[in-house]
C-alpha cells in the first residue's frame, strides 16, 4: 500500500488500535513551565513516576524576562519557574535552566540540541510543537491531562488517524520574501479551520529550496491553519543538519548512518494519495501582513485593508469586530498604517537566519523615532551565534533593544508586552485580541518586513529597501 | 472522572466564530499552578467592564460585568449548556480554557459543523475533563440558536441516544449529534485513561525494545 510520510510515521508508532482509538508511542516529550505544573501534581497525587525521564526535556521560556533573565520580578512567574525546577529535580528529566547555555524556547532548543529527529513522535503541552515536523517528525501539541498521561506512560491516546492534507508550494520564492510569507499565504488560502482534523504535508520545489530553519517557520504555523501537525519529508538538507553540526542528543557515527538510511524511506510514496490538496505558487507571492484578529486575515504588503463587501459572507461578522479592535478603517492602504512597536523573535522567527534577515535590513539604518523595537533570540545558543556574527551590534547601532532568550512579546506572560492601543509589527504567530498584551494590536509579518517597519515607522514593502 | 449520561440545563448562546483559547482565558492567568479556580476567569477580558478582570491569583476579586457581553445577559445566568460558533477553542493548546469553561458551570458545549465546530486540541482536552463537546450539522445548529438565542431555553443532552432536545416555551427541537464512539464510551464510563493505559505495560515495554538503536537520545 503506498503511504504518505505522515501515515508512515504514524503507523510506526501505533501500539494498539481498537475501534476508533489509537495508542501512540511517544519518542520525545518536551516540557515547559506553563502547561506542566498540574500534570506533575497529578502524578504525585496518584503516586506515579515519570516513566522515561531520559525522553523528557524541560526548559523555561514563557515567563522569562528577556531584559535580565535572572531578575524575575513577578512572584507568580517566579513560583511557576520554581515549580518546574523542583519537578525536574524530583523526576530526573533533562532540564535546561536559565543561563545553562541551552535554555530557550522549547521549539528552538529541541532541534538545535538534536532532541528532534526525523521519523519520531514528539509532543509538548504547546500547540506550536508542529514546528518539529520540519524534520519529518510527527509533532503536535497536547493538553495538560495528556502531558500527565505521557509522563506516566510515554504513550498517548488518539482518535483514528487524521486525514492527510497536501500543501504543494511550487515556483521560486522571489527576493525579499521569506518562509513566513509562504505560511501566511497558505493560512490565508485554507482559512483558520482549513486544516482541522488533518495533518499537513508541505512539499514542492519552494519547500525543498528552504533551509531547515525556513521549514521550521512553515511547520510552526500549521496550527494557525487548524492542523494538528505539519510535516516535510527529510532530504539532504535535513541530513546535513545532523552531519555538518554535531547535535548533542542526535545519533553520531555509524548510528547516524543507520538513522539516515532509515530516514530516506520516510518520503511520501509517488502513488500515495492525500485526502485533500492545495497548491500555492511561491513565485507569485508578495510580502504578507495580517490586518485582523486571526492569522487568516491577511493582505499583501502593497494592498489595502479589505472592505466588508470584499470579504466572504461567512467571515464578515468576525471582520466587523476585527476592524474595531484593530482600530482600522476598511480601504486604508497598508503602507499608511503607522506602528508603535516591533517584535522580532518567537518560535516562528527567533532563529539565527531570522535575525540575519532582520539585520540585513536594519544595517546602517536607524529605528524610526517613537518606535520601540525588540530583538529577542529564541535560545541562548542563537544569542551566542548572533554575537559571534556581530548581529547584536547591528541591532543596537540601529537603536533596537537586543534581549535575552525567551518567548518575550509573543504572549503576555512576561514583562514584554504591548500597552492598550499600541500597534505592533510582530514576527510571532498569533494576532489574537490581547495576545501581546490586553488591548494590543498585532500584525504578523516576516523578520525582514518587521525590520522594514522598524526603520520606516510604518508598514513598508521590504523589497523597496533591499535594492540599495 | 464522573460518568456522563444525560444532562439537563439552561442554554446560553455565544455565536462568535473562531473563538480562540487566548480569548477564553488570557495568557496571564496561565501563571496559576492550580487546577481549580478558573471559572471566574472565563473570557476575563470580555466579561468584565474595562479594568474589571480579576487579578491572577484572586479570581473572586473582579470588577462589574460588561453588560454587552452575551453570556452576561440576565437570561443566560445559570446556564450549563453553551452553544458556540464554528472553530471554537482554536489557537493555544492550553487546557486552562477547558477548565475555565467547565468550572464556570458548563457541562456541554455545542458547535456547528462536523469536524469544524471545535479545534482538535480543545476537543481532546474537553474529553479529558468530562466536558461534553459535540458537533451538530449547521442547519440543526441554526435551529437551536433560533430557539435558544433569545434566552431561557432548556436542553436535554443525552449521550446514550446521541440527541439534544431544546425546549423554549411550547417550541421544541430535537437534533442528533455526533461524537466518536470511543469518546462516547469513555465519557459514559468516566474512565481514567492513565490507569487504563498502564494495563498495557507489556506492550509498551515490548515496543521500546524493538525500536531502532538510533532513536535513543545519546547522552550529552
Ligand atoms: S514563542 Fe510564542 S508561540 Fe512559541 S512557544 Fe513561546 S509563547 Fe508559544
Amino acid at each position: 500500500m503506498p503511504a504518505t510520510l505522515f501515515q508512515k510515521v504514524w503507523d510506526r508508532h501505533v501500539l494498539s488500535n481498537t475501534n476508533e482509538a489509537t495508542l501512540l508511542y511517544i519518542d520525545r516529550h518536551l516540557v515547559h513551565e506553563v502547561t506542566s505544573p498540574q500534570a506533575f501534581d497529578g502524578l504525585r497525587l496518584a503516586g506515579r513516576k515519570v516513566r522515561r525521564p531520559d525522553l523528557t526535556f524541560a526548559t523555561i521560556d514563557h515567563n522569562v524576562p528577556t531584559e535580565d533573565q535572572l531578575n524575575i520580578g513577578d512572584p507568580l512567574s517566579r513560583r511557576q519557574i520554581e515549580t518546574l525546577r523542583s519537578n525536574a529535580r524530583e523526576s530526573g528529566v533533562n532540564f535546561y535552566d536559565i543561563q545553562s547555555g541551552r535554555q530557550g524556547i522549547v521549539h528552538v532548543i529541541g532541534p538545535e540540541l538534536g532532541i528532534t529527529l526525523p521519523g519520531t513522535t514528539i509532543v509538548c503541552g504547546d500547540s506550536h510543537t508542529s514546528t518539529h515536523g520540519a524534520f519529518g517528525a510527527l509533532a503536535f501539541g497536547i493538553g495538560t491531562s495528556e502531558v500527565e498521561h505521557v509522563l506516566a506512560t510515554q504513550t498517548l491516546w488518539q482518535g483514528k488517524r487524521p486525514a492527510a492534507l497536501g500543501v504543494e508550494v511550487t515556483g521560486v520564492l522571489p527576493p525579499g520574501l521569506e518562509p513566513k510569507d509562504i505560511i501566511l499565504a497558505v493560512i490565508r488560502a485554507i482559512g483558520t479551520a482549513g486544516g482541522t482534523g488533518t495533518v499537513i504535508e508541505y512539499y514542492g520545489p519552494a519547500i525543498r529550496a528552504l533551509s531547515m530553519e525556513g521549514r521550521m517557520t512553515v511547520c510552526n504555523m500549521s496550527i494557525e491553519g487548524g492542523a494538528r501537525a505539519g510535516l516535510i519529508a527529510p532530504d539532504d538538507v535535513t541530513f546535513e543538519y545532523f552531519t555538518k553540526t554535531e547535535r548533542p542528543f542526535a545519533p553520531k557515527g555509524a548510528a547516524l548512518d543507520a538513522a539516515i538510511a532509515d530516514w530516506k524511506t520516510l518520503a511520501t510514496d509517488p502513488d500515495a494519495q492525500f485526502d485533500s490538496h492545495v497548491t500555492i505558487d511561491a513565485s507569485k507571492l508578495v510580502p504578507q501582513i495580517t490586518w485582523g484578529t486571526n492569522p487568516a486575515m491577511t493582505v499583501d504588503a502593497d494592498g489595502r485593508i479589505p472592505t466588508l463587501e470584499e470579504l466572504p459572507a461567512s467571515v464578515r461578522e468576525e471582520a466587523g469586530r476585527a476592524y474595531q479592535y484593530m482600530g482600522l478603517t476598511p480601504g486604508t492602504p497598508v503602507s499608511e498604517i503607522p506602528i508603535d512597536v516591533v517584535f522580532i523573535g518567537s518560535c516562528t522567527n527567533g532563529r539565527i537566519e531570522d535575525l540575519r534577515a532582520a539585520a540585513q535590513v536594519m544595517k546602517g539604518r536607524k529605528v524610526a523615532p517613537g518606535v520601540r523595537t525588540l530583538v529577542v533570540p529564541g535560545s541562548e545558543q542563537v544569542r551566542s551565534q548572533a554575537h559571534a556574527e556581530g548581529l547584536d551590534r547591528v541591532f543596537e547601532e540601529a537603536g533596537a533593544e537586543w534581549r535575552q532568550a525567551g518567548c518575550s512579546m509573543c504572549l503576555a506572560m512576561n514583562p514584554d508586552r504591548l500597552q492598550p492601543g499600541q500597534r505592533a509589527a510582530s514576527t510571532s504567530n498569533r494576532n489574537f485580541e490581547g495576545r501581546q498584551g490586553p488591548g494590543g494590536r498585532t500584525h504578523l509579518v516576516s523578520p525582514s518586513m518587521a525590520a522594514a517597519a522598524a526603520v520606516t515607522g510604518r508598514f513598508t514593502d521590504v523589497r523597496r529597501l533591499l535594492d540599495r | 472522572m464522573n460518568p456522563f449520561t444525560v444532562h439537563r440545563g439552561k442554554v446560553a448562546v455565544l455565536d462568535w466564530t473562531d473563538v480562540n483559547t487566548d480569548l477564553i482565558i488570557p495568557a496571564r492567568y496561565l501563571k496559576r499552578i492550580e487546577r481549580v479556580g478558573y471559572g471566574k476567569l472565563l473570557f476575563a477580558d470580555k466579561r468584565y467592564a474595562a479594568g474589571g478582570a480579576p487579578p491572577i491569583d484572586e479570581p473572586d476579586k473582579h470588577g462589574p460585568l460588561d453588560p454587552s457581553f452575551p453570556l452576561n445577559r440576565p437570561e443566560n445566568q445559570g446556564a450549563s449548556v453553551l452553544v458556540v460558533g464554528r472553530n471554537f477553542g482554536c489557537g493555544s493548546s492550553r487546557e486552562h480554557a477547558v477548565w475555565a469553561v467547565a468550572q464556570a458551570g458548563y457541562a456541554v458545549v455545542i458547535a456547528p459543523g462536523k469536524d469544524e465546530g471545535f479545534a482538535d486540541i480543545f476537543e481532546g482536552n474537553a474529553l479529558n475533563n468530562g466536558l461534553l463537546a459535540v458537533e451538530v450539522p449547521q442547519a440543526d445548529w441554526d435551529r437551536i440558536v433560533e430557539l435558544a438565542g433569545p434566552g431561557g431555553a432548556e436542553a436535554v443532552v443525552d449521550l446514550r441516544s446521541l440527541t439534544i432536545t431544546v425546549t423554549a416555551g411550547a417550541a421544541t427541537v430535537e437534533v442528533p449529534f455526533f461524537i466518536p464512539e470511543t469518546r462516547r464510551e469513555r465519557l459514559l464510563q468516566g474512565l481514567d485513561s492513565i490507569s487504563e493505559t498502564l494495563l498495557l505495560e507489556t506492550d509498551i515495554a515490548r515496543y521500546e525494545q524493538s525500536s531502532p538503536a538510533w532513536i535513543r537520545p545519546t547522552t550529552a
